[in-house]
Protein backbone atom coordinates (compact mmCIF):
# COMPACT_ATOMS: atom_id res chain seq x y z
CA UNK A 1 0.00 0.00 0.00
CA UNK A 2 0.91 3.29 -0.37
CA UNK A 3 2.49 5.57 1.99
CA UNK A 4 0.16 7.79 3.01
CA UNK A 5 0.46 11.39 3.75
CA UNK A 6 0.41 12.97 7.16
CA UNK A 7 -3.01 14.23 8.47
CA UNK A 8 -3.60 17.84 8.39
CA UNK A 9 -7.41 18.36 8.16
CA UNK A 10 -10.28 16.57 10.24
CA UNK A 11 -13.79 17.11 9.24
CA UNK A 12 -16.65 16.53 11.96
CA UNK A 13 -20.65 15.55 11.23
CA UNK A 14 -22.93 17.32 13.63
CA UNK A 15 -26.00 15.96 14.04
CA UNK A 16 -25.78 12.01 14.94
CA UNK A 17 -22.16 12.62 15.46
CA UNK A 18 -21.02 15.05 17.43
CA UNK A 19 -24.53 15.25 19.17
CA UNK A 20 -27.98 13.53 18.33
CA UNK A 21 -30.98 15.93 18.72
CA UNK A 22 -30.21 18.01 21.75
CA UNK A 23 -27.60 15.69 23.82
CA UNK A 24 -24.40 15.68 22.82
CA UNK A 25 -22.61 12.24 22.46
CA UNK A 26 -21.17 10.82 25.44
CA UNK A 27 -17.39 12.17 26.13
CA UNK A 28 -17.39 14.02 22.52
CA UNK A 29 -16.56 17.61 24.10
CA UNK A 30 -13.89 16.01 26.04
CA UNK A 31 -12.70 14.05 22.65
CA UNK A 32 -12.80 17.42 20.60
CA UNK A 33 -10.27 19.28 23.25
CA UNK A 34 -7.82 16.13 22.72
CA UNK A 35 -8.01 17.04 19.09
CA UNK A 36 -7.42 20.04 19.13
CA UNK A 37 -3.89 19.62 20.71
CA UNK A 38 -3.02 17.54 17.35
CA UNK A 39 -1.47 19.88 14.31
CA UNK A 40 -5.16 19.52 12.49
CA UNK A 41 -6.91 21.97 11.44
CA UNK A 42 -10.82 21.42 11.90
CA UNK A 43 -13.86 21.61 10.00
CA UNK A 44 -17.51 20.76 11.73
CA UNK A 45 -19.45 20.16 8.29
CA UNK A 46 -23.62 19.68 8.15
CA UNK A 47 -26.20 19.41 5.16
CA UNK A 48 -28.24 21.74 6.62
CA UNK A 49 -30.86 23.79 4.75
CA UNK A 50 -32.07 25.39 7.32
CA UNK A 51 -29.98 26.49 9.85
CA UNK A 52 -27.34 29.63 9.82
CA UNK A 53 -23.87 28.99 11.00
CA UNK A 54 -24.81 31.28 14.01
CA UNK A 55 -27.59 29.10 15.30
CA UNK A 56 -25.80 25.85 14.74
CA UNK A 57 -22.90 27.50 16.91
CA UNK A 58 -25.38 28.61 19.97
CA UNK A 59 -26.48 24.86 20.00
CA UNK A 60 -22.72 23.29 19.94
CA UNK A 61 -21.77 25.90 22.59
CA UNK A 62 -24.80 25.40 24.82
CA UNK A 63 -23.81 21.74 23.97
CA UNK A 64 -20.76 22.63 25.89
CA UNK A 65 -18.10 22.49 22.60
CA UNK A 66 -15.82 24.43 21.68
CA UNK A 67 -16.18 25.69 18.37
CA UNK A 68 -15.76 29.10 16.33
CA UNK A 69 -18.46 30.11 13.74
CA UNK A 70 -15.80 29.74 10.80
CA UNK A 71 -14.90 26.55 11.50
CA UNK A 72 -18.33 25.85 10.62
CA UNK A 73 -19.16 24.82 6.85
CA UNK A 74 -22.62 23.95 5.66
CA UNK A 75 -24.55 22.84 2.52
CA UNK A 76 -25.70 26.96 2.55
CA UNK A 77 -21.86 28.19 3.03
CA UNK A 78 -21.02 25.62 0.00
CA UNK A 79 -23.94 27.27 -2.14
CA UNK A 80 -22.89 31.00 -1.13
CA UNK A 81 -19.26 30.16 -2.36
CA UNK A 82 -20.51 28.82 -5.63
CA UNK A 83 -22.98 32.00 -6.13
CA UNK A 84 -19.81 34.41 -5.56
CA UNK A 85 -17.81 32.26 -7.91
CA UNK A 86 -20.66 32.55 -10.62
CA UNK A 87 -20.87 36.11 -9.70
CA UNK A 88 -24.95 35.72 -9.99
CA UNK A 89 -28.28 37.08 -8.20
CA UNK A 90 -30.16 34.50 -7.11
CA UNK A 91 -33.42 33.70 -6.61
CA UNK A 92 -33.42 31.84 -3.03
CA UNK A 93 -35.66 29.59 -2.41
CA UNK A 94 -34.35 28.54 1.26
CA UNK A 95 -35.93 28.98 4.36
CA UNK A 96 -36.12 32.42 5.83
CA UNK A 97 -33.77 30.92 9.14
CA UNK A 98 -31.07 30.03 6.58
CA UNK A 99 -30.82 33.49 5.05
CA UNK A 100 -28.76 35.32 7.52
CA UNK A 101 -25.71 32.85 5.41
CA UNK A 102 -26.58 34.57 2.42
CA UNK A 103 -25.98 38.34 3.92
CA UNK A 104 -24.28 40.76 1.38
CA UNK A 105 -25.31 38.39 -1.32
CA UNK A 106 -27.18 40.75 -4.29
CA UNK A 107 -31.13 39.15 -4.93
CA UNK A 108 -32.67 41.85 -6.79
CA UNK A 109 -33.27 41.37 -10.62
CA UNK A 110 -32.01 37.73 -10.45
CA UNK A 111 -30.43 35.50 -12.52
CA UNK A 112 -29.80 32.15 -10.65
CA UNK A 113 -32.19 29.57 -8.95
CA UNK A 114 -30.90 28.26 -5.56
CA UNK A 115 -33.41 25.74 -3.77
CA UNK A 116 -33.11 24.05 -0.15
CA UNK A 117 -35.85 22.80 1.69
CA UNK A 118 -38.75 24.92 2.04
CA UNK A 119 -41.85 23.72 1.30
CA UNK A 120 -43.34 27.38 1.95
CA UNK A 121 -41.80 28.20 -1.71
CA UNK A 122 -42.88 25.48 -3.41
CA UNK A 123 -46.15 26.30 -4.70
CA UNK A 124 -46.81 27.18 -8.37
CA UNK A 125 -46.10 30.76 -8.88
CA UNK A 126 -42.67 30.47 -7.29
CA UNK A 127 -42.05 27.03 -9.27
CA UNK A 128 -43.02 29.12 -12.34
CA UNK A 129 -40.98 32.06 -11.44
CA UNK A 130 -37.84 29.72 -10.74
CA UNK A 131 -38.69 27.85 -13.92
CA UNK A 132 -38.61 31.13 -16.24
CA UNK A 133 -35.62 31.80 -14.90
CA UNK A 134 -33.95 29.15 -15.53
CA UNK A 135 -35.34 28.72 -18.94
CA UNK A 136 -33.63 31.94 -19.82
CA UNK A 137 -30.33 30.70 -18.88
CA UNK A 138 -30.30 31.12 -14.95
CA UNK A 139 -28.13 28.08 -13.32
CA UNK A 140 -30.00 26.19 -10.81
CA UNK A 141 -28.32 24.72 -7.67
CA UNK A 142 -29.46 22.76 -5.51
CA UNK A 143 -28.55 22.69 -1.77
CA UNK A 144 -29.11 19.04 -1.80
CA UNK A 145 -31.72 16.48 -3.67
CA UNK A 146 -33.07 14.66 -0.44
CA UNK A 147 -36.10 12.70 -1.97
CA UNK A 148 -38.62 13.09 1.31
CA UNK A 149 -37.51 13.42 5.34
CA UNK A 150 -39.57 12.20 8.05
CA UNK A 151 -41.77 14.50 10.22
CA UNK A 152 -43.96 13.46 13.17
CA UNK A 153 -46.92 13.23 11.25
CA UNK A 154 -45.71 11.27 7.87
CA UNK A 155 -43.33 11.54 5.43
CA UNK A 156 -42.89 15.12 3.74
CA UNK A 157 -41.20 16.09 0.29
CA UNK A 158 -37.88 16.83 0.14
CA UNK A 159 -36.79 19.25 -2.69
CA UNK A 160 -35.31 16.90 -4.22
CA UNK A 161 -38.64 16.04 -6.13
CA UNK A 162 -38.73 19.78 -6.85
CA UNK A 163 -35.45 20.39 -8.58
CA UNK A 164 -35.83 17.45 -10.65
CA UNK A 165 -39.20 18.76 -12.24
CA UNK A 166 -37.69 21.81 -12.91
CA UNK A 167 -34.19 20.07 -14.45
CA UNK A 168 -37.07 18.13 -16.68
CA UNK A 169 -38.94 21.50 -17.73
CA UNK A 170 -35.76 23.06 -18.38
CA UNK A 171 -33.55 20.34 -20.21
CA UNK A 172 -31.01 21.20 -17.15
CA UNK A 173 -28.62 19.45 -14.84
CA UNK A 174 -28.58 21.58 -11.47
CA UNK A 175 -25.34 21.67 -9.76
CA UNK A 176 -25.82 20.22 -6.40
CA UNK A 177 -24.03 21.27 -3.38
CA UNK A 178 -24.38 19.44 -0.25
CA UNK A 179 -23.09 15.99 0.78
CA UNK A 180 -22.43 13.73 -0.88
CA UNK A 181 -21.22 15.63 -3.58
CA UNK A 182 -17.48 16.11 -4.19
CA UNK A 183 -17.28 19.63 -4.69
CA UNK A 184 -18.96 19.73 -0.90
CA UNK A 185 -15.97 18.31 0.41
CA UNK A 186 -13.46 19.89 -1.13
CA UNK A 187 -15.08 23.47 -0.17
CA UNK A 188 -15.12 22.42 3.08
CA UNK A 189 -11.03 21.99 2.65
CA UNK A 190 -11.14 25.38 1.37
CA UNK A 191 -8.53 27.34 2.40
CA UNK A 192 -7.41 24.91 5.05
CA UNK A 193 -4.44 24.30 2.77
CA UNK A 194 -5.06 20.57 2.82
CA UNK A 195 -5.30 18.20 -0.15
CA UNK A 196 -8.25 15.98 0.30
CA UNK A 197 -5.27 13.24 0.84
CA UNK A 198 -4.25 14.66 3.92
CA UNK A 199 -7.74 14.82 5.63
CA UNK A 200 -10.32 12.44 7.34
CA UNK A 201 -14.08 12.75 7.82
CA UNK A 202 -15.81 11.33 10.58
CA UNK A 203 -19.80 11.10 10.40
CA UNK A 204 -22.74 8.84 11.03
CA UNK A 205 -23.74 8.46 7.35
CA UNK A 206 -22.20 5.68 5.64
CA UNK A 207 -23.08 7.10 2.29
CA UNK A 208 -23.17 10.59 2.73
CA UNK A 209 -20.64 11.28 4.98
CA UNK A 210 -17.97 8.73 4.25
CA UNK A 211 -18.22 7.64 1.04
CA UNK A 212 -19.14 11.24 -0.13
CA UNK A 213 -15.54 11.99 1.32
CA UNK A 214 -13.55 8.75 0.64
CA UNK A 215 -14.65 9.64 -3.13
CA UNK A 216 -13.28 13.12 -2.63
CA UNK A 217 -9.92 11.53 -1.68
CA UNK A 218 -10.31 12.13 2.11
CA UNK A 219 -10.40 8.95 4.36
CA UNK A 220 -13.95 8.00 6.22
CA UNK A 221 -14.15 6.94 9.49
CA UNK A 222 -17.97 5.32 10.09
CA UNK A 223 -19.15 5.99 14.02
CA UNK A 224 -22.03 4.17 14.98
CA UNK A 225 -24.23 6.69 16.78
CA UNK A 226 -26.84 8.71 14.92
CA UNK A 227 -28.57 7.45 12.03
CA UNK A 228 -26.03 4.26 11.71
CA UNK A 229 -27.45 0.89 11.33
CA UNK A 230 -25.80 -2.35 11.72
CA UNK A 231 -24.49 -3.35 8.49
CA UNK A 232 -23.99 0.11 7.03
CA UNK A 233 -20.31 -0.07 6.59
CA UNK A 234 -20.54 -3.14 4.09
CA UNK A 235 -23.57 -0.77 1.43
CA UNK A 236 -20.12 1.63 0.14
CA UNK A 237 -17.16 0.50 -1.94
CA UNK A 238 -14.28 0.57 -1.10
CA UNK A 239 -15.47 0.37 2.66
CA UNK A 240 -14.86 2.96 5.73
CA UNK A 241 -10.92 3.28 6.43
CA UNK A 242 -12.67 2.44 9.85
CA UNK A 243 -15.61 1.97 11.74
CA UNK A 244 -15.65 2.42 15.38
CA UNK A 245 -18.16 3.47 18.31
CA UNK A 246 -18.52 7.06 18.42
CA UNK A 247 -16.26 10.22 17.74
CA UNK A 248 -14.27 9.91 20.97
CA UNK A 249 -12.84 6.44 19.83
CA UNK A 250 -12.50 8.12 16.23
CA UNK A 251 -10.38 10.59 17.95
CA UNK A 252 -8.26 7.95 19.94
CA UNK A 253 -7.60 6.60 16.54
CA UNK A 254 -6.45 9.05 14.98
CA UNK A 255 -4.04 10.40 17.72
CA UNK A 256 -2.74 7.43 17.40
CA UNK A 257 -2.55 6.07 14.05
CA UNK A 258 -2.90 8.69 11.72
CA UNK A 259 -0.33 11.88 12.70
CA UNK B 1 -53.31 20.52 -28.60
CA UNK B 2 -55.60 18.64 -30.87
CA UNK B 3 -54.59 16.56 -33.67
CA UNK B 4 -57.07 17.11 -37.23
CA UNK B 5 -57.54 13.42 -37.55
CA UNK B 6 -59.30 12.89 -41.06
CA UNK B 7 -60.14 9.20 -41.67
CA UNK B 8 -61.88 7.51 -44.72
CA UNK B 9 -63.75 4.21 -44.16
CA UNK B 10 -61.57 1.31 -45.65
CA UNK B 11 -64.32 0.47 -48.26
CA UNK B 12 -64.26 3.24 -50.11
CA UNK B 13 -62.33 2.63 -53.65
CA UNK B 14 -60.86 6.23 -54.63
CA UNK B 15 -56.75 6.19 -54.44
CA UNK B 16 -54.45 8.54 -55.56
CA UNK B 17 -50.95 8.68 -54.71
CA UNK B 18 -49.96 12.46 -52.78
CA UNK B 19 -46.59 13.81 -53.51
CA UNK B 20 -46.95 16.90 -51.43
CA UNK B 21 -43.82 17.99 -49.64
CA UNK B 22 -43.01 14.92 -48.18
CA UNK B 23 -46.05 13.02 -48.54
CA UNK B 24 -44.75 10.02 -51.00
CA UNK B 25 -46.98 7.03 -49.70
CA UNK B 26 -50.91 6.16 -51.54
CA UNK B 27 -53.48 8.19 -49.64
CA UNK B 28 -56.68 6.42 -49.20
CA UNK B 29 -58.78 9.04 -47.85
CA UNK B 30 -57.03 9.67 -44.82
CA UNK B 31 -58.78 10.70 -41.88
CA UNK B 32 -57.24 13.95 -40.13
CA UNK B 33 -56.24 14.14 -36.36
CA UNK B 34 -56.52 18.13 -35.22
CA UNK B 35 -54.16 19.50 -32.88
CA UNK B 36 -55.89 22.36 -31.27
CA UNK B 37 -53.02 24.32 -31.27
CA UNK B 38 -53.10 24.36 -34.96
CA UNK B 39 -55.73 26.04 -35.01
CA UNK B 40 -55.70 29.96 -36.03
CA UNK B 41 -54.13 32.06 -33.71
CA UNK B 42 -57.71 32.91 -32.33
CA UNK B 43 -57.54 29.50 -30.53
CA UNK B 44 -54.30 30.72 -28.59
CA UNK B 45 -54.76 31.06 -25.30
CA UNK B 46 -53.36 34.18 -25.66
CA UNK B 47 -56.54 36.03 -27.44
CA UNK B 48 -56.70 39.24 -28.96
CA UNK B 49 -55.87 38.77 -31.85
CA UNK B 50 -57.43 40.87 -34.37
CA UNK B 51 -58.11 39.26 -37.41
CA UNK B 52 -59.89 36.43 -35.50
CA UNK B 53 -63.43 36.72 -36.54
CA UNK B 54 -62.22 36.37 -40.02
CA UNK B 55 -59.43 33.72 -38.91
CA UNK B 56 -62.51 31.85 -38.07
CA UNK B 57 -64.69 32.35 -40.59
CA UNK B 58 -61.53 30.67 -42.78
CA UNK B 59 -61.06 28.18 -40.96
CA UNK B 60 -64.35 27.14 -40.49
CA UNK B 61 -65.07 27.25 -44.34
CA UNK B 62 -61.65 25.67 -45.48
CA UNK B 63 -61.45 23.11 -43.00
CA UNK B 64 -64.46 21.28 -41.45
CA UNK B 65 -66.79 22.04 -44.83
CA UNK B 66 -64.46 20.84 -47.11
CA UNK B 67 -63.65 17.63 -44.94
CA UNK B 68 -67.26 17.12 -44.33
CA UNK B 69 -67.62 17.83 -48.19
CA UNK B 70 -65.12 14.97 -48.83
CA UNK B 71 -66.31 12.77 -46.66
CA UNK B 72 -63.66 12.24 -44.28
CA UNK B 73 -63.81 11.62 -40.70
CA UNK B 74 -62.22 14.32 -38.32
CA UNK B 75 -61.01 13.86 -34.56
CA UNK B 76 -59.91 16.83 -32.20
CA UNK B 77 -56.92 15.04 -29.88
CA UNK B 78 -56.25 17.09 -26.88
CA UNK B 79 -54.10 17.08 -24.21
CA UNK B 80 -56.52 19.50 -21.95
CA UNK B 81 -56.69 18.52 -18.77
CA UNK B 82 -57.62 21.53 -17.06
CA UNK B 83 -61.14 21.32 -18.25
CA UNK B 84 -63.68 18.61 -18.91
CA UNK B 85 -64.71 18.04 -22.84
CA UNK B 86 -67.69 19.91 -22.40
CA UNK B 87 -66.41 22.92 -21.66
CA UNK B 88 -62.98 22.50 -23.85
CA UNK B 89 -66.21 22.27 -27.03
CA UNK B 90 -67.85 25.15 -25.25
CA UNK B 91 -64.60 27.13 -25.55
CA UNK B 92 -63.91 26.36 -29.35
CA UNK B 93 -67.87 26.96 -30.16
CA UNK B 94 -68.01 30.21 -28.62
CA UNK B 95 -64.80 31.10 -30.66
CA UNK B 96 -66.85 30.09 -33.63
CA UNK B 97 -65.88 26.50 -34.09
CA UNK B 98 -68.11 23.57 -34.91
CA UNK B 99 -67.33 21.12 -32.87
CA UNK B 100 -69.01 18.67 -30.42
CA UNK B 101 -67.91 16.70 -27.45
CA UNK B 102 -68.32 12.98 -29.93
CA UNK B 103 -65.66 14.38 -31.96
CA UNK B 104 -63.27 14.90 -28.93
CA UNK B 105 -60.26 12.51 -27.64
CA UNK B 106 -59.07 14.08 -24.28
CA UNK B 107 -56.72 12.32 -21.99
CA UNK B 108 -58.87 12.28 -19.11
CA UNK B 109 -61.76 10.06 -20.73
CA UNK B 110 -58.98 7.31 -21.84
CA UNK B 111 -58.06 7.50 -18.08
CA UNK B 112 -60.75 6.96 -16.90
CA UNK B 113 -61.03 3.50 -19.36
CA UNK B 114 -57.94 2.52 -17.88
CA UNK B 115 -58.77 2.71 -14.28
CA UNK B 116 -62.11 0.82 -14.81
CA UNK B 117 -59.89 -2.20 -17.11
CA UNK B 118 -57.44 -2.40 -14.10
CA UNK B 119 -59.92 -1.90 -10.91
CA UNK B 120 -57.96 1.29 -9.91
CA UNK B 121 -59.48 3.65 -7.53
CA UNK B 122 -57.41 7.15 -8.18
CA UNK B 123 -56.24 9.54 -5.58
CA UNK B 124 -56.66 12.69 -7.99
CA UNK B 125 -53.95 15.97 -8.30
CA UNK B 126 -55.79 17.10 -11.09
CA UNK B 127 -57.64 21.18 -11.83
CA UNK B 128 -60.67 21.31 -10.40
CA UNK B 129 -62.63 21.89 -13.19
CA UNK B 130 -61.33 18.40 -14.69
CA UNK B 131 -62.62 16.56 -11.66
CA UNK B 132 -66.11 15.69 -13.13
CA UNK B 133 -64.98 13.92 -16.03
CA UNK B 134 -64.05 11.37 -13.04
CA UNK B 135 -67.63 11.56 -11.54
CA UNK B 136 -68.30 7.84 -12.23
CA UNK B 137 -64.73 6.42 -10.87
CA UNK B 138 -64.42 4.60 -7.66
CA UNK B 139 -62.22 7.40 -5.81
CA UNK B 140 -62.41 5.29 -2.15
CA UNK B 141 -59.43 3.82 -1.10
CA UNK B 142 -57.40 5.09 -3.90
CA UNK B 143 -54.57 3.21 -5.02
CA UNK B 144 -52.82 4.97 -7.26
CA UNK B 145 -52.66 8.70 -8.27
CA UNK B 146 -53.75 10.54 -11.60
CA UNK B 147 -51.51 13.76 -12.17
CA UNK B 148 -52.66 16.19 -14.75
CA UNK B 149 -52.60 20.05 -15.40
CA UNK B 150 -53.58 20.71 -12.13
CA UNK B 151 -51.80 24.69 -12.28
CA UNK B 152 -53.01 26.42 -9.11
CA UNK B 153 -53.46 23.04 -7.25
CA UNK B 154 -49.45 22.44 -7.26
CA UNK B 155 -49.70 23.27 -3.76
CA UNK B 156 -46.88 22.25 -2.18
CA UNK B 157 -49.41 20.22 0.47
CA UNK B 158 -51.54 18.94 -2.85
CA UNK B 159 -48.35 17.73 -4.22
CA UNK B 160 -46.88 16.17 -0.87
CA UNK B 161 -50.55 14.56 -0.40
CA UNK B 162 -50.44 12.86 -3.64
CA UNK B 163 -47.07 11.51 -2.84
CA UNK B 164 -47.76 10.16 0.95
CA UNK B 165 -50.90 8.03 -1.02
CA UNK B 166 -47.99 7.17 -3.81
CA UNK B 167 -45.20 5.84 -1.28
CA UNK B 168 -47.58 4.19 1.29
CA UNK B 169 -49.05 1.95 -1.42
CA UNK B 170 -47.12 -1.50 -2.33
CA UNK B 171 -47.15 -1.50 -5.57
CA UNK B 172 -47.34 2.67 -6.29
CA UNK B 173 -49.33 3.10 -9.30
CA UNK B 174 -48.63 6.70 -10.92
CA UNK B 175 -51.02 7.73 -14.09
CA UNK B 176 -50.02 11.15 -15.98
CA UNK B 177 -52.39 12.86 -17.77
CA UNK B 178 -49.66 13.97 -20.42
CA UNK B 179 -45.84 14.60 -20.19
CA UNK B 180 -45.61 18.51 -21.85
CA UNK B 181 -42.82 20.24 -20.20
CA UNK B 182 -44.54 23.58 -20.38
CA UNK B 183 -46.92 25.67 -22.35
CA UNK B 184 -47.98 29.16 -22.86
CA UNK B 185 -50.43 31.24 -20.99
CA UNK B 186 -51.11 35.03 -21.73
CA UNK B 187 -48.86 35.47 -18.66
CA UNK B 188 -46.36 33.49 -19.87
CA UNK B 189 -44.67 30.42 -19.73
CA UNK B 190 -45.61 27.78 -17.15
CA UNK B 191 -45.15 24.14 -15.88
CA UNK B 192 -46.94 21.38 -17.43
CA UNK B 193 -47.89 18.21 -16.07
CA UNK B 194 -44.76 16.44 -17.08
CA UNK B 195 -42.45 18.46 -14.40
CA UNK B 196 -44.74 17.22 -11.48
CA UNK B 197 -45.08 13.41 -12.86
CA UNK B 198 -40.93 13.19 -13.08
CA UNK B 199 -41.34 15.00 -9.40
CA UNK B 200 -43.30 12.01 -7.86
CA UNK B 201 -40.99 9.56 -10.29
CA UNK B 202 -38.07 10.73 -8.34
CA UNK B 203 -40.19 11.19 -4.89
CA UNK B 204 -41.17 7.35 -5.00
CA UNK B 205 -38.63 5.70 -7.34
CA UNK B 206 -41.15 4.69 -9.90
CA UNK B 207 -42.30 5.13 -13.27
CA UNK B 208 -45.50 6.81 -14.56
CA UNK B 209 -47.75 5.67 -17.23
CA UNK B 210 -48.57 8.57 -19.38
CA UNK B 211 -52.43 8.34 -20.69
CA UNK B 212 -52.39 11.59 -23.76
CA UNK B 213 -50.25 12.26 -26.50
CA UNK B 214 -47.65 11.15 -27.28
CA UNK B 215 -48.53 8.09 -25.82
CA UNK B 216 -49.66 5.06 -27.97
CA UNK B 217 -52.43 4.12 -26.58
CA UNK B 218 -53.89 7.60 -26.75
CA UNK B 219 -53.13 7.67 -30.56
CA UNK B 220 -54.59 4.09 -31.15
CA UNK B 221 -58.19 5.11 -28.56
CA UNK B 222 -58.72 8.05 -31.04
CA UNK B 223 -58.18 5.65 -34.22
CA UNK B 224 -60.36 3.32 -32.78
CA UNK B 225 -63.56 5.84 -31.65
CA UNK B 226 -63.50 6.38 -35.65
CA UNK B 227 -62.76 3.13 -36.88
CA UNK B 228 -60.02 3.52 -38.90
CA UNK B 229 -56.15 2.42 -39.06
CA UNK B 230 -53.28 4.60 -39.01
CA UNK B 231 -52.62 3.83 -42.02
CA UNK B 232 -55.30 5.62 -43.12
CA UNK B 233 -54.60 8.86 -41.11
CA UNK B 234 -53.05 12.10 -41.15
CA UNK B 235 -52.24 14.05 -37.98
CA UNK B 236 -51.86 17.50 -38.19
CA UNK B 237 -50.16 19.51 -34.86
CA UNK B 238 -48.14 22.04 -33.63
CA UNK B 239 -45.59 19.86 -31.28
CA UNK B 240 -43.47 18.04 -33.10
CA UNK B 241 -42.79 15.40 -30.30
CA UNK B 242 -46.30 14.93 -29.14
CA UNK B 243 -48.06 15.53 -31.58
CA UNK B 244 -45.91 14.64 -34.72
CA UNK B 245 -43.84 12.15 -33.27
CA UNK B 246 -46.05 10.36 -31.15
CA UNK B 247 -48.74 9.91 -34.03
CA UNK B 248 -45.73 8.99 -36.26
CA UNK B 249 -44.81 6.10 -33.64
CA UNK B 250 -47.97 4.92 -34.41
CA UNK B 251 -47.86 3.94 -38.25
CA UNK B 252 -49.69 7.25 -38.94
CA UNK B 253 -48.44 10.47 -41.32
CA UNK B 254 -48.05 13.74 -39.73
CA UNK B 255 -48.10 17.59 -40.84
CA UNK B 256 -46.54 19.87 -38.93
CA UNK B 257 -48.17 23.13 -38.47
CA UNK B 258 -46.15 26.43 -38.23
CA UNK B 259 -48.18 27.70 -35.36
CA UNK B 260 -48.44 27.62 -31.58
CA UNK B 261 -45.65 26.07 -29.91
CA UNK B 262 -43.46 25.57 -33.26
CA UNK B 263 -40.17 26.96 -33.15
CA UNK B 264 -37.93 27.24 -36.11
CA UNK B 265 -35.41 24.65 -34.81
CA UNK B 266 -38.09 22.27 -35.01
CA UNK B 267 -37.55 21.75 -38.60
CA UNK B 268 -33.90 20.33 -37.57
CA UNK B 269 -35.35 18.30 -34.95
CA UNK B 270 -32.83 15.36 -34.84
CA UNK B 271 -35.03 12.57 -34.67
CA UNK B 272 -38.40 13.69 -35.66
CA UNK B 273 -39.43 14.17 -39.35
CA UNK B 274 -42.56 15.58 -40.02
CA UNK B 275 -44.31 14.21 -43.43
CA UNK B 276 -44.99 17.82 -44.42
CA UNK B 277 -44.40 20.98 -43.38
CA UNK B 278 -47.36 23.39 -43.84
CA UNK B 279 -47.68 27.21 -42.28
CA UNK B 280 -51.06 26.73 -40.49
CA UNK B 281 -53.93 24.20 -40.38
CA UNK B 282 -55.81 25.62 -43.56
CA UNK B 283 -53.12 25.23 -46.05
CA UNK B 284 -52.69 21.73 -44.08
CA UNK B 285 -56.14 20.79 -45.31
CA UNK B 286 -55.67 22.46 -48.76
CA UNK B 287 -52.61 20.17 -49.06
CA UNK B 288 -54.03 17.10 -48.21
CA UNK B 289 -57.88 17.48 -49.61
CA UNK B 290 -55.41 18.43 -53.04
CA UNK B 291 -54.26 15.02 -53.23
CA UNK B 292 -57.14 12.84 -53.48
Amino acid sequence: MAARRALKAVLVDLSGTLHVEDSAVPGAQEALKRLRSAPVTIRFVTNTTKECKRDLLERLTKLGFDIAENEIFTSLTAARNLLEQKQVRPLLLVDEKALPDFTGVATEDPNAVVIGLAPEHFHYEMMNKAFRLILDGAPLIAIHKARYFKKKNGLALGPGPFVTGLEYATDTKATVVGKPEKTFFLEALRGTSCAPEEAVMIGDDCRDDVGGAQDAGMRGILVRTGKYRPGDEDKINPAPYLTCESFPEAVEHILDHML
Amino acid sequence: MSCVLIACPLAYPYEKRAVVGHLQHPVVRPGLCICEHSLPPALEKSSGNLGRREAVEQLDSRVKTRIKASGLKLRFCTNETQATREKFVKKLQGLGFDISVAEVTAPAPAACRLLKERGLRPHLLVHDDLIPEFAEIDKTNPNCVVVGDAAENFSYANVNEAFRVLIGLEKPVLISLGRGRYYKETDGLKLDVGAYMKALEYACDVEAEVVGKPAKAFFESALAEMGVPPQQAIMIGDDIVNDVGGAQQCGMRAVQVRTGKYRPCDENHPQVKPDAYVNNLAEAVDVILGQL
